[in-house]
């Protein structure tokens, strides 16, 4: 690193001063308002009715709830087969395996509405399901959409690949002379898929998990295309509270609230792993 | 001979059992993942497709035809691209020279300065929207042209910052300092060394950007409407208002350039950028 002179130092301010006053100006400043503006009444003083709204109003809490309940069964679903999947790819070595494990990426590139789109022609009640049932003789109403289902299916859909692509990332790093040796001294599978696959990949899991459940408490555009009138998710009622009825005291409180939802898995996270950091210092 | 060729068993015996689980899973993973996109692109060209029938009975561009006549949807094609040039530009022209110093000085707060660029994907992306459109209430910028773009630059900006600092940082410091030993100056060697060499990871960071800005669809229908309606925005109306087919034809027309851009990326780059690229996000 050469000296700094003030010269320098002017040079690194100017070079920095356009983007950091452009997001100070438009994602710093906003939040900080939104913030404080969700305490504060109509006639502009401290206040925390926005959130007791939140908390006692029966159709903000049944909104809560249904996020929260489809938010769970996205991650456990999606981490489930992501699981499943990612050890398939890893541990097999054949022609099949390698052409799924240059297919799965695509689907992470896929602008969301046309996803939600294709989803749709084939799910509806009308769609390609419900017509190849009639080729059969049947008449099968798939039931999908406009209810929690179709919002649950469609998660998967956008979440399996990134899980599966970060649990593979983590699988890869486990040396096959491990699993050998394990297997050589006369382990069964299970017990080195217990005693040593899952352990050494769970970091990893658990960062998948934080990342699908972040995403998905304030995911919008699935539910607000595919989601029912009652109970919506927490995204959509956001924006109901925004742009139909201008309520930018509640909508600034809600944000708050879906920011904290949002960040609790990550504070576990961390949390989690700073304990487990001192247990290493200890022992 | 009961073994025919639709016989799950005689199949089970000459594939064997791991073949067959393997197949099985190949299948149902094209069906769930691929499955929805085929039937999307088959619904396109289709210019006959009454109900029962699974695949249409005449296929043809009717539909194409139709979607291109539409002036709301054309114009909402432009629009698209105009935001996401001027978005990637914009934010190249800001953010470049940040992700230089960035990678190339150190000092006090440089960690918390990169982490602030991180800020916008901190908090639930549908939250941050509303908390700018509180203040474009109050400054007008409410379903302004300005506006929009600004929404749009969120995450390119984001993308600008990060992916080109750890491209200037694979540049080769002994090379910056051969040249400057030979008597080149320094802004000589920024743009006839560094940016020569680091240029691959500003055009992955450029193309995501882009193609970050022309997927965007909450904000712009947050802030944008009703004078900015881009193409995902569009989309919201052409899912509730249109036929399946015309749908389709539009879905295309917005996933071609997503399809262009990442097969460009794929042959000039290769995969493990890309992938490093996209775990940014």
């Amino acid at each position: 690193m050469e000296k700094k002179t003030w010269k320098t130092n002017l040079f690194i301010v100017l070079m920095l001063a356009p983007s950091l006053i452009m997001t100070l100006g438009v994602i710093v400043y906003p939040l900080i308002n939104t913030f404080i503006r969700s305490f504060t009444a109509k006639d502009g003083s401290f206040t925390i009715e926005h959130y007791k709204f939140i908390f006692t109003d029966d159709i903000a809490v049944g909104n809560i709830i249904y996020t929260l309940w489809i938010v769970v069964v996205t991650v456990i679903g999606s981490i489930f087969i992501s699981y499943l999947l990612a050890l398939y790819l890893r541990f097999t070595d054949s022609k099949i395996s390698k052409f799924i494990g240059t297919l799965y990426i695509l689907p992470r590139f896929m602008p969301t509405l046309v996803a939600v789109y294709a989803m749709i022609t084939v799910i509806r009640d009308s769609g390609l399901l419900n017509r190849i049932s009639v080729l059969f003789g049947g008449d099968f109403k798939p039931g999908l959409m406009y209810n929690a289902k179709g919002i649950i299916l469609m998660n998967l859909w956008f979440n399996i690949p990134f899980a599966t692509m970060i649990i593979v990332a983590s699988l890869s790093a486990i040396p096959d002379s491990i699993i050998e040796s394990a297997r050589d001294v006369g382990a069964k599978k299970l017990n080195v898929f217990f005693k040593i696959i899952l352990p050494l990949s769970i970091k990893d899991v658990m960062i998948a998990m934080t990342f699908i459940f972040m995403s998905n408490i304030s995911s919008f555009t699935t539910p607000y295309v595919m989601g029912g009138n009652n109970p919506i998710m927490l995204g959509v009622y956001l924006r109901k509270q925004f742009s139909e009825y201008s309520n930018y005291e509640l909508a600034a409180a809600l944000s708050v609230v879906m920011f904290v939802l949002s960040s609790i898995p990550a504070l576990i996270y961390i949390y989690t792993n700073l304990k487990e950091q001192e247990w290493e210092k200890t022992h | 001979m009961t073994l025919g060729l639709f016989n799950p068993r005689r199949w089970y015996y000459i594939l064997g059992r791991k073949k067959i689980t393997e197949l099985i899973i190949l299948c149902v993973f094209i069906v769930f993942f691929y499955g929805p996109l085929i039937h999307l692109f088959i619904l396109a060209f289709a210019d006959k497709y009454e109900y029962p029938w699974v695949l249409p009975r005449e296929f043809g561009i009717r539909w194409w035809e139709y979607v291109f006549k539409q002036k709301s949807l054309v114009s909402s094609m432009s629009l698209s691209f105009t935001f996401a040039f001027l978005s990637t530009a914009i934010s190249m022209v800001i953010c470049l020279p940040a992700a230089f110093i960035l990678s190339r000085y150190n000092f006090k707060g440089r960690k918390l300065i990169m982490l602030s660029f991180l800020i916008g994907n901190a908090f639930p992306k549908i939250g941050l929207y509303t908390s700018i459109g509180i203040i474009y209430y109050k400054l007008g910028l409410m379903g302004t042209f300005v506006g929009v773009l600004i929404i749009h630059m969120i995450e390119s900006m984001m993308i600008m910052i990060w992916l080109p600092t750890s491209a200037f940082r694979s540049v080769p410091r002994q090379m910056e300092e051969a040249a400057r030993d030979v008597g080149a100056g320094p802004v000589r060697t920024f743009f006839s060394i560094t940016l020569p060499l680091a240029w691959p990871g500003i055009a992955v960071a450029a193309v995501f950007a882009f193609i970050a800005s022309l997927g965007e669809n909450q904000g712009t229908l947050l802030v944008g409407l009703p004078t900015y309606k881009t193409m995902p925005v569009e989309m919201y109306g052409v899912i509730l208002d249109y036929p399946a087919t015309a749908g389709a034809v539009f879905a295309l027309i917005l996933m071609i350039p997503h399809l262009l851009l990442l097969l460009l990326l794929r042959r000039y780059i290769g995969p493990e950028t890309l992938s490093k690229g996209f775990k940014m996000n």
